[in-house]
């Protein structure tokens, strides 16, 4: 009896170290083609790709979008739906863009029980609007570097903390658009991103980074912005 | 007419209304008691653990929680040695709470930092509602549910938060309902609102 | 109004499965439950399911209760709760006319003035909206204070405040319209 109770426990030991470590480890590549193949994804190659890029960057949500594929595979809808979900998450990655926002996005749709052809474009959307803000904040001046890579200048901000500002901007228009509102109320657009901004200097954004981005965007840029996203 | 007028008459007129229903109200307490018939109080949680685990049930429920609570601590000891290691590996930058959307469900947030608040979730829902959970950026979207212990209807979850912002919204048996009242804002998603909290560092959550 | 001590020696032994402690406890408050569900529902048969209801679940989830908090507080909770139910379920469910609609009163030995004011108020308070509704039986049934109403409906405060003032003024309202 004795003998089998501290057998187990030292089962249980190695077990859960063993989890332990392994879950804190970056998920390997190979994980996803699992999930990819039992949607099933049209091009599966495509994908791992796109995920591999986004494996090389240090904020990639790995475990989000291995939950959201295994989410997938298990949604009722026919699988030419469920890729269709995916297509704006691969497409950002490809493009070196953010998918937190995205996969968030997705993960929302799937709860609510939301049609994936809605979700669909809403994601499509959003992922519009990510790499116009990306583009009108190079155009202003603000780039992301590489973490570790010397800073240029001031306004060049380091890949991480580029995407948080990113994410949130484009989210911040895509709210008002998704809420009815008009590209054109550049005003309106300009306040709520403001806000949140604001809302979050000093908590998951640097005050020096919320800065440097409400003083160089003006109105008539989220204009523009919100109008590639509708268009 | 003055207030305090018509405070009186309000009075007058419910008072008045529940007498006119004397005679419906007459042996309530007996249609009551007999529906209630055989039953009794339901037994709490604590008080079936407690027969459970009681000494003269035998040693075999207490083996169990043994063996459960030493595993629980090594893995505590295997996360915390696995979260050291990463921390070699690659040094923050900058002292950010964890991006929102990186934050695991808070049960298994070995990363947690001391900047967590515990967030408040309430939720006041029909009675015979089975389930009510919250599903927002925090946990995936994944159901958290919400407890309602005294059976008063109001439901509630405290969640461990990393400052920022979160959306979110709740299940009432299946049913979305995104106008919490106690969110800092609401916006628009997928055709109906979803509310949004700001978790600010220490304090209050604003 | 009930020494607390007295009631807590009931609760008790409700608990034990003395029936007789649990049907004095709905004798007390039958009235106060009955007029809470009647204020926020304005149909009689549904007050009295409902107050009815609302006993039976108190029984039966009778040791999740905090014996030093207090009942009064629990026990509207409950009913409240099973009110704005109700009227869920009616909203989805519309019936042609609810039968046992408190209309205005008639007594017929009574004063006409004060029988006329009172069909006033009766009708007023059925076309108040049940946000505002719900706080004023509270306060002027019930006799309860602001922070008892804010726990029972589960608002701030504050909110009770205003709505009970608002509450008030388009009563005032609706009466004189009706005249």
């Amino acid at each position: 009896m004795r003998r089998r109770v501290v057998a187990s426990l030292g089962l249980s030991l190695a077990t859960l170290l063993i989890i332990g470590l392994v879950g804190m480890a970056q998920i390997p590549l190979a994980e996803f083609e699992g999930p990819l193949h039992e949607i099933p994804v049209a091009n599966p190659d495509r994908y791992l790709r796109a995920i591999d890029i986004g494996l090389g960057q240090p904020d990639f949500p790995a475990e989000e979008l291995l939950r959201l594929l295994e989410r997938l595979v298990t949604h009722a809808a026919p699988s030419p739906e469920k890729e269709a979900v995916l297509l704006p998450i691969v497409a950002a990655l490809e493009e070196g863009l953010p998918i937190e926002g995205l996969v968030n996005k997705a993960f929302e749709g799937l709860a609510r029980r939301i049609p994936l052809p809605d979700v669909e474009h809403g994601l499509h959307q959003r992922f519009v609007l990510l790499g116009e803000v990306r583009d009108l904040l190079y155009s202003k001046g603000i780039f992301s570097v590489a973490p570790g890579a010397p800073q240029s200048s001031p306004s060049a901000i380091p890949t991480p903390r580029f995407n948080q500002l990113l994410i949130n901007i484009a989210d911040a228009i895509g709210d008002h658009l998704e809420g009815g509102g008009s590209p054109f109320d550049g005003h309106v657009l300009f306040q709520m991103v403001r806000e949140r901004l604001i809302m979050l200097e000093g908590v998951t954004l640097p005050p020096e980074d919320v800065e440097l981005v409400l003083e160089r965007l003006e109105p008539s840029d989220l204009t523009d912005a919100a109008l590639a996203a509708v268009s | 007419m003055p207030h305090d007028e018509l405070e009186r008459i309000l009075r007058d007129t419910l008072q008045r209304e529940v007498a006119e229903s004397a005679p419906r109200l007459e042996g309530l307490e007996e249609r009551i008691l007999s529906d209630l018939g055989e039953r009794r109080p339901r037994l709490g949680l604590v008080e079936w653990l407690g027969q459970l685990l009681a000494p003269t049930r035998g040693g075999r429920v207490g083996q169990f929680a043994i063996v459960g609570a030493t595993a629980a601590a090594f893995l505590l000891i295997g996360l915390f040695i696995s979260g050291d290691l990463l921390d070699r590996v690659s040094p923050p930058q900058f002292e950010l709470a964890p991006a929102v959307a990186s934050g695991a469900a808070p049960m298994a947030d070995e990363d947690s930092v001391s900047g967590d608040q515990q967030v408040l979730f309430v939720v006041p829902a029909p009675l015979n509602a089975k389930t009510v959970v919250v599903v927002g950026d925090f946990n995936h979207w994944e159901e958290t549910a919400l407890t309602d212990d005294d059976h008063d209807g109001i439901w509630t979850a405290t969640i461990p938060l990393a400052p920022g912002r979160y959306e979110y919204g709740f299940l009432i048996d299946g049913r979305w309902w995104g106008e919490d009242p106690r969110a800092d804002e609401h916006v628009q998603s997928f055709g109906e609102y979803s509310s949004v909290r700001y978790v600010g560092r220490g304090g209050d959550g604003a | 109004m009930y020494r607390v001590q007295d009631e807590v020696s009931l609760l008790r032994a409700s608990l034990d499965g003395d029936t007789g402690a649990w049907g004095e406890m709905i004798s007390r408050y039958k009235d106060a439950v009955f007029g809470l569900c009647l204020g926020f529902l304005r149909n009689r048969a549904d007050a009295e399911d409902v107050a009815h209801d609302a006993f039976i679940r108190a029984y039966v989830n009778l040791r999740r209760f905090h014996l030093d908090k207090r009942f009064s507080t629990w026990l509207f909770t409950i009913a409240a709760n099973l009110c704005r139910n109700r009227l869920r379920y009616r909203k989805n469910h519309p019936v042609a006319e609810l039968p046992d609609q408190i209309k205005g009163g008639s007594d017929p030995a009574g004063d006409v003035a004060r029988e006329d004011r009172q069909t006033k108020v009766r009708e007023a308070l059925g076309r108040l909206p049940y946000g505002y509704r719900a706080p004023l039986v509270l306060r002027f049934y019930n006799d309860l204070a602001y922070q008892e109403i804010a726990g029972i409906l589960s608002i701030p405060e504050g909110t009770v405040k205003t709505r009970i003032h608002r509450g008030k003024a388009m009563l005032k309202q609706l009466m004189e319209e009706g005249a």
